[in-house]
């Protein structure tokens, strides 16, 4: 065994054996001095560090933060954690501390500064400020890591001490600076001798600035000028008056401006607002009252109350010529209509004769004596009694009907003879505008006499007018269509008045409307009410006659219908002959049924007549018109509305072969019209009937001609035998008496048979007797049938009347 | 060494290194490797002592050097828990470390082999292999028994496997 190697084992043994220090571990620590904690030993707060190996009471650490702070002169609450290893919350609130006890130190934004520091770094700043003049507080603000607004107070405390300049608009300015900058606002604004917004003159300074200072100079506020501005406006060095504190105004500005206005407002008696407007005055009616406080303002313009008096001398002039004067022509060329009516308001003269209903203003500007005015409405009467028959002319719908044209000739006759009228009228109305003209105060006796003249010659006019003039009637719709296209235009009214008083067209044509039109606007009116007038007193005549025509055709309908109806009734004895059938409708259709149709076309048609405003004169005869087809038609036509179809209807049932079709279309025609139609019932049948065969009776009894007294005998059988009325031809009496054979005896059959025999035989020989063959023997033949039916008639009259006896 | 504390790292640089590249059966060599081992381990034991971290005692069983034993010791809870400590020196040795054994604990935890013999980390083979031959007996303990015991016996103790022998006492006391 190696003996080195013992000594080490030895050696070995003997450290292991040996006894190990004894050291108290950071947990030791830690439970001893909250153990002394506990029995108060240590009374005092203990604050431990970061690391937690350290512990410091709090008032060591304000010390090394005073410490901290005198040193740097400036830290960060952040920064003094990190250096004293204490937490960032003992060391803020340790801080607060600090600072309320040391009153040279503050607390700004996690940061305490003392105030040495500030006085140090203004030293700074004002040899900078030496250096370049001009300094901006956000480049200051930059590089100290502030607040601007907290650069500002604290050079603001300083300023005139330790900082020798002047803080303007977040700018420092060195003296020298400012007044070289004065001179420059006080030599601009002195400069100046029209008003002006002060931001542009800041700009053009600017601008100034920036070429003398170059690239390095710093942009000068406009406050800064503004506030240099308001010092010299105060110490009077620049004279002149500030609004809003942007616009300046020279004092020598508005005294040349007051000098130019009174200049012109004595040179004219007036004054426009477009010129105060373009010397600056912006109110210039409260600017011109405040100064001339006599003056009159009006639209456009200011006036001086002797453009009143002259204007009122004029007006009253031509008032009393009873002429018409423009105000426009007297008073200044800048005034407008408004203006005039302004002055016109304040004319004594002028309100005076408004009141007295005088004078008359149109147009603003325009003054017319009531009397000029009234002649020429007179004369526009006349024209509108013209306008009245031209309406009427066109107003004639149809031209078949005899009447109308008679009333269209007696229209074109009363037309020329107005148009006559008119040629003279026009001659006087231009002599008398010559006398308005030349101002003539007295009319002459010979004037008198022909104004009565006038006057009898309208009445006549008048009376005339009425009967051909319009009228209206019907629905509102049709009425107000008449009137617009009735009523005369404001242009017809303007050119009448226009060759009344041909003195207007020398005005011009510009000034032509602005007469005219008001003119026409203020007598348009009263001449559409006069025409309503005549036109209502017409409408209530038409009324009247269309009530009164209406009636009478009502009558007369229910009369000729209920014959109708009579008639139609005989027809059904002889259904079962075709042929006769045939013959008795047609004959019926066109006797009865076409006299009914044509009294009804032709009242109807007038009525339509009187409705559209065409005079009709009312026919005084009740005898029947007879109207062929095509003149059926051509009225049907002019029918308003489905009327024309169902009369066109009727007029074609009128051409059939069947009495129903007629009937039927006649109650529509009828029911359209608003007429009514009666029906035929069995008591009324019954009297009709018994009035007939009274009639026939009578007829019978008085009948001299041999040939007529056949029909009516058979129609008086008919209504003995069967109660019905026939109406017969003469080519169908042969079928009626065979058909009385069953019903009569064989003589009285007998007595029937030969006269018809006989009678035929009369009319034949009566046709041929047109010829010249053998003139005695024919001759001689129809006078021996003559006697011979001349001695049947006792006994066939006798067969009637005993019969009816019985 | 990035698995390490900074506290195993001081200390494992104050613990002297070996130069000696020698196993057991190297005759004088292995002698000059004893006496470089005792030196190194006199110095870890001194600098424990010191730092009032005292934490094992070992001796040569043998006159020759090969196998080693005696006590280690952790304190957990203010309480101190001992084993006995053994183990052999391979015939590869410094190669290849030595195996440490705690019998006591055997069975008892799963990071140990049959035997006793504790499993170590990872991070401790080649760091051994990189240092060879200058890390010794001093450095195995420092960075495999002591780091084992640190990681092992708190949850031997926690898990009732570990039974302290004050146990009896302190249940008097209280």
């Amino acid at each position: 065994m190696d003996a080195e190697l013992l000594e080490l084992q030895r050696q070995f043994e003997f450290a292991q054996q040996a006894k190990s220090s004894i050291r108290l571990s950071d947990r030791n620590v830690v439970e001893l001095v909250q153990k002394l904690q506990e029995l108060h030993i240590i009374d005092f707060d203990l604050l431990h560090t970061v690391s937690g190996k350290e512990y410091i009471t709090p008032e060591h650490l304000r010390h090394e933060m005073a410490v901290e702070i005198n040193k740097l002169g400036r830290v960060s609450v952040i920064d003094l954690a990190d250096v004293t290893g204490v937490d960032l919350y003992h060391v803020e609130k340790q801080a607060q501390q600090v600072v309320s006890e040391n009153p040279g130190l503050m607390l700004i934004q996690g940061e305490i500064i003392s105030e040495s520091y500030w006085d140090n770094v203004a030293e700074e700043i004002n040899e900078r400020l030496q250096e370049c003049s001009q300094i901006a507080l956000a480049e200051l603000a930059t590089q100290l890591n502030v607040g601007s607004e907290f650069v500002a107070s604290m050079l603001e405390a300083r300023l005139g001490t330790l900082v020798k300049g002047r803080l303007e608009g977040g700018q420092l300015y060195t003296p020298a600076y400012v007044a070289r900058v004065t001179a420059m606002v006080r030599g601009a604004a002195r400069g100046i001798t029209v008003p002006t917004n002060l931001s542009v003159l800041w700009g053009t300074l600017q601008q100034l600035l920036h070429e003398m200072d170059g690239a390095s100079g710093v942009t000068v506020e406009s406050s800064f000028f503004q506030s240099i501005f308001n010092g010299l406006v105060k110490e009077s060095k620049v004279i002149g008056s500030l609004r809003a504190g942007v616009h300046w105004t020279p004092t020598v500005f508005a005294t040349a401006q007051k000098e130019c206005i009174d200049s012109l407002f004595s040179q004219n008696s007036f004054i426009s607002y477009d010129t105060l407007n373009k010397l600056g005055i912006s109110q210039p009616v409260q600017f011109l009252q405040s100064r001339y406080p006599e003056g009159i303002p009006m639209i456009t313009a200011f006036a001086h109350p002797s453009l009143i008096e002259m204007l009122d001398a004029a007006v009253e002039d031509a008032i009393e010529r009873g002429s018409w004067i423009g105000s426009l022509s007297i008073l200044p060329a800048s005034f407008g209509s408004q203006d005039a009516a302004k002055i016109l308001s304040l004319c004594p003269s002028v309100q005076s004769a408004l009141k007295g209903n005088k004078a008359l203003i149109l147009g603003e500007s325009y003054v017319f004596s009531c009397g000029f005015v009234k002649s020429i409405y007179d004369c526009m009467e006349k024209e509108m009694d013209a306008f009245s028959l031209s309406g009427s002319s066109g107003g004639v719908l149809s031209d078949d009907s005899n009447l109308v044209k008679e009333v269209k000739v007696r229209n074109d006759f009363s037309k020329s003879s107005e148009i006559s009228n008119s040629g003279n009228e026009k001659k006087k109305k231009k002599g008398k505008s010559t006398g308005i003209k030349t101002a003539e105060s007295i009319p002459d006796d010979d004037d008198y006499i022909p104004t009565k003249s006038k006057r009898n010659q309208r009445k006549g006019k008048n009376v005339s007018s009425n009967q051909v003039s319009d009228a209206k009637a019907g629905a509102k719709k049709d009425s107000a269509k008449e009137d617009n296209l009735n009523v005369p235009s404001e242009e017809w009214v303007m050119q009448k008045i226009l060759s009344v008083v041909p003195d207007f067209e020398e005005q011009g044509i510009e000034d032509l409307e602005m007469i005219l039109r008001p003119l026409s606007n203020y007598m348009r009116p009263m001449l559409i009410n006069y025409l309503k007038e005549r036109r209502k007193a017409l409408f209530t005549e038409n009324t009247e006659k269309m009530k009164r025509l209406l009636d009478n055709l009502q009558k007369r309908l229910d009369e000729a219908f209920l014959n109708m109806q009579l008639y139609e009734k005989a027809l059904d004895l002889f259904e079962d002959d075709q042929s006769t059938s045939v013959i008795l409708h047609r004959h019926l259709l066109r006797t009865i049924a076409a006299s009914i149709a044509d009294m009804l076309f032709h009242n109807l048609d007038m009525h339509n007549k009187l409705k559209n405003g065409t005079e009709v004169e009312e026919s005084q005869s009740s005898e029947p018109i007879t109207l062929n087809s095509a003149e059926r038609t051509a009225l049907a036509k002019n029918f308003p509305g489905s009327l024309a179809k169902k009369a066109l209807a009727v007029g074609e049932a009128l051409e059939g072969k069947r009495v129903e079709v007629f009937m039927t279309s006649l109650r529509e025609m009828a029911e359209e019209s608003g007429l009514l139609l009666k029906k035929l019932d069995k008591k009324l049948e019954r009297s009709l009937l018994h009035s007939y065969r009274k009639d026939l009776s009578a007829q019978v009894s008085a009948e001299t001609d041999p040939i007529t007294l056949l029909p009516k005998v058979v129609s008086l059988l008919y209504i003995q035998i069967h109660s019905k009325a026939l109406q017969a031809p003469g080519r169908a009496i042969s079928n009626a008496v065979s058909r009385l054979k069953d019903k009569l005896d064989d003589s009285a059959y007998k007595i029937l048979t030969d006269y018809q025999t006989a009678t035929v035989t009369l009319l034949s020989l009566v046709s041929a007797a047109t010829g010249d063959q053998e003139e005695d023997c024919t001759s001689d033949r129809i006078l021996s049938k003559r006697e011979f039916l001349e001695n049947l008639m006792p006994a066939l009259k006798g067969l009637v009347l005993n019969a009816s006896q019985s | 060494m990035e698995g390490w504390d900074p506290n195993t790292k001081s200390t494992l640089t104050q613990i002297p290194l070996l130069a000696t590249k020698a196993g057991p059966r190297d005759g004088v060599a292995w002698t000059q490797r004893l006496k470089e081992e005792y030196k190194s381990l006199i110095a870890y034991t001194q600098m424990n002592k010191s730092n009032d971290n005292d934490w094992f005692r070992i001796s040569a069983a043998n006159p020759e050097g090969t196998r080693w034993t005696g006590k280690c010791w952790y304190v957990h809870n203010l309480l101190k828990y001992e084993f006995d400590l053994q183990f052999d020196i391979p015939v590869t040795y410094p190669s290849t470390a030595p195996e440490i054994e705690l019998p006591q604990l055997d069975g008892k935890t799963q990071k140990m082999y049959r035997g006793g013999k504790i499993c170590l980390t990872v991070h401790f083979k080649p760091l051994w292999a990189k240092n060879c031959p200058r890390f010794g007996i001093a450095h195995a303990l420092c960075l495999g028994l002591a780091p084992w015991l640190a990681a092992e016996i708190p949850i031997l103790v926690d898990s009732g496997m570990i039974k302290h022998k004050d146990d009896a006492s302190s249940s008097t006391d209280s």
